[in-house]
């Protein structure tokens, strides 16, 4: 059984998180911190040395991490034993595909197959997925496809045809200099892509918190939210002190869980 | 080998290339390809194309006869194919005027670009101040440190730079910021790329405005000569002035061809930029080709003298050509490099960037008192003004003076 393809009707939750910040032990404790809150979804991401997709902060988790020499091999075995007493979260692994390809596309997927649902390759678009998603079809873990609002009706029609799991939809992009969430456009865009697949559609990028949660739950129909950045900054905010980081993280959950 | 042509339509050189980007911005790379295919065809692009390389450049580049570096290696007949005359001085001119006659065409209004050694970056700052585009440069604060004279020349002509302190601080992470930028401006921005590295159309795209170099040099060699060189030899970073040189060359089998790597302080240290001698093949910066990776595909910090080099990965057409062993790279170390650099000048009274002096390195190391009676083009791809410093500091020379 896949867990995303039984994911809840509304609210969905999807915790994003470094796999390795701010080191190998401390991350076994975070992500044991957002498993406890039986989010539907986790995202565990595989640090890469030139995240050439992600903002500032996500990058900066990815340095720390790597600076104590996690390797992908600890990483997937840290998701493998969390695996262990959480059956009520999806686990989605988020990479660049430099990590997979070195690591063996064969080898990789054999190793999360039965842990993990979903995986998001950030820079394997739709035009180059298709060897990668032959595999991962045979092995029950979803291709996770990334929509941005760059992707016009005629693209994304054939990016959801056969797409899995949900719909990673990336909304903050294209706005210059700004991160304020422009909800109307977001409902536009999440309902032309509802008309165009069924399974549930994520809002992510620059939600930060419990009230730009409630806003997208609101205003839009969109099928939940993804968090990523707002969790690794508070860790910086709280100038790396790494048990108040642990008890931030569990009260902005309980937050952001609507 | 059948004719030669690469790459295919979708960006591939064999095996390598291809466009690994994020959704974000893979429909503006199908946008782009599209409108240069559209370009291609358009007789009026090429000539004004054409006539920005004559009036504007000073195309086409002379090709010198380096009468004393040839008695000197008592070898070849060497002849520089003499680039660092262009405007701006370097060949990184030629593909910048190509890319912002496109981005006009499609009607942008920010231009982008990353550099190393500023050479880029000059040439990018120099067509946006012509055709009054507004021009933001990513680079290294290690590259500004090393490169001030470039950095004040961008200033003059009126761009914006915008220091990278993540990474090395190099031209990798000036690339990784660049294209950060374009993920969050793609609506009204032009990513003017330096090199044929990055996603496809970029590698075609470059490759073929600087091919201007080798279909020149090809015309005035076979006017001097009556036949083709036995060789050519150009420094390879990202390989735009390589490509260019190269490219018309390809279907001519019997030219033989050598591309240059830096070496850093030797292959086989850590502090090296030959991807191709010392790396594996894997993704950055959204193709497939050689790069210099750990054992977990993490990507490994490049080491050169030269800026310009100092790059860990390789353009895919490069790593097709040596697979396919249409060409052939080593590498020069720093010190090796130095050295040409001041023999050329002395020799020749001509002194290069610290780029093609990697170039002459091999040059020297590979041909003395060999292959007499056969010609050889290198490709003297920049001029040693923004490198007197660096050179300076790197002889023991007190340039402060």
């Amino acid at each position: 059984m896949n867990k995303l393809d039984h994911l809840p009707s509304k609210n969905i939750l999807s915790l994003f998180m470094t796999c390795g910040f701010p080191t190998l032990s401390q991350s076994k404790k975070v992500f044991h911190e957002l498993l406890s809150h039986q989010p539907d979804i986790i995202e565990f991401g595989l640090p890469f040395s030139d995240p050439m997709a992600d903002g500032p902060v996500i990058q900066e988790s990815s340095k720390i991490a790597l600076k104590s020499k996690i390797t992908t091999k600890q990483s997937l075995n840290l998701i493998a034993q969390l695996k262990k007493g959480s059956d009520k979260t999806a686990f989605v692994i988020m990479c660049y595909l430099n990590t997979v390809q070195k690591y063996g596309i064969q080898k990789f997927i054999k190793e999360i197959k039965n842990i993990v649902d979903g995986l998001i390759i950030v820079d394997l678009p739709f035009e180059e997925e298709k060897p990668i998603k032959n595999i991962l079809d045979k092995n029950n873990i979803h291709l996770i496809k990334l929509i941005s609002p760059m992707t016009d009706q005629k693209r994304s029609k054939r990016l959801l045809k056969e797409a899995k799991g949900f719909v990673y939809y990336i909304s903050a992009t294209g706005i210059t200099g700004s991160n304020k969430l422009d909800y109307q456009e977001i409902n536009k865009n999440v309902l032309a892509l509802k008309k165009q697949t069924k399974i549930p559609v994520l809002v992510g990028f620059g939600i930060k918190s419990k009230k730009d949660v409630m806003a997208i739950s609101k205003n839009t129909k969109a099928d939940g939210v993804i968090i990523g950045s707002a969790l690794i900054q508070k860790y910086f905010d709280l100038k790396m002190n790494f048990t108040s980081y642990i008890i931030s993280l569990r009260k902005f959950i309980k937050e952001v869980k609507i | 080998m059948k004719n030669y042509s690469q790459p295919n339509t979708l960006g591939r050189f064999g095996e390598y290339g291809g466009m690994y980007v994020s959704e974000t911005l893979m429909p503006l790379l199908l946008d782009l390809d599209q409108s240069y295919q559209k370009i291609q065809k358009d007789k009026k692009f090429h000539k004004e194309l054409e006539d920005l390389f004559k009036n504007y450049v000073g195309r086409p580049s002379a090709l010198h006869h380096a009468k004393n570096l040839s008695a000197y290696l008592n070898g070849p007949k060497v002849y520089f194919k003499r680039d660092e005359l262009n405007h701006t001085g370097a060949h990184k001119i030629n593909n910048c005027l190509g890319q912002i006659l496109l981005a006009k065409k499609m009607g942008k209004t920010r231009i982008i670009a990353e550099t190393g050694a500023g050479q880029h970056g000059v040439a990018t700052a120099t067509v946006c101040a012509l055709f009054g585009l507004p021009c933001y440069i990513y680079m290294g604060s290690k590259d500004i440190e090393r490169q001030k004279p470039n950095v004040f020349r961008m200033k003059l002509l009126g761009a914006k730079i915008i220091p990278v302190e993540s990474g090395s601080k190099s031209l990798k992470d000036a690339m990784n910021e660049a294209l950060r930028d374009w993920i969050k401006n793609v609506r009204d921005t032009f990513y003017i790329i330096g090199s044929t590295a990055g996603p496809h159309p970029y590698p075609k795209m470059v490759r073929d405005f600087q091919s201007v170099i080798g279909k020149e040099a090809r015309e005035q060699i076979l006017k001097i000569e009556k036949k083709l060189p036995d060789y050519l030899i150009a420094c390879v970073g990202g390989g735009s002035n390589a490509m260019g040189l190269f490219y018309p060359f390809l279907n001519d089998k019997k030219v033989q061809i050598i591309g240059v790597e830096a070496a850093g302080k030797g292959p086989k240290t850590n502090q090296t930029a030959a991807t191709m001698t010392s790396g594996t093949p894997g993704i950055l910066h959204g193709s497939y080709s050689y790069v210099l990776q750990d054992n977990d595909g993490q990507i490994k910090e490049a080491h050169s003298i030269s800026a310009g080099l100092d790059y860990p990965g390789v353009g895919p057409e490069h790593s097709h050509l040596k697979d396919i062993k249409r060409a052939k790279y080593y590498g020069v170390t720093d010190k090796e490099a130095l050295n040409a650099f001041q023999l050329c000048s002395k020799l020749e009274g001509i002194i290069p960037a610290l780029e093609p002096s990697h170039a002459l390195a091999y040059l020297i190391k590979a041909f003395k008192n060999k292959a007499k009676g056969k010609t050889i083009i290198l490709n003297l791809c920049g001029r040693g003004d923004k490198d007197l410093f660096t050179a300076a500091k790197a002889i023991g020379f007190d340039a402060d003076e």
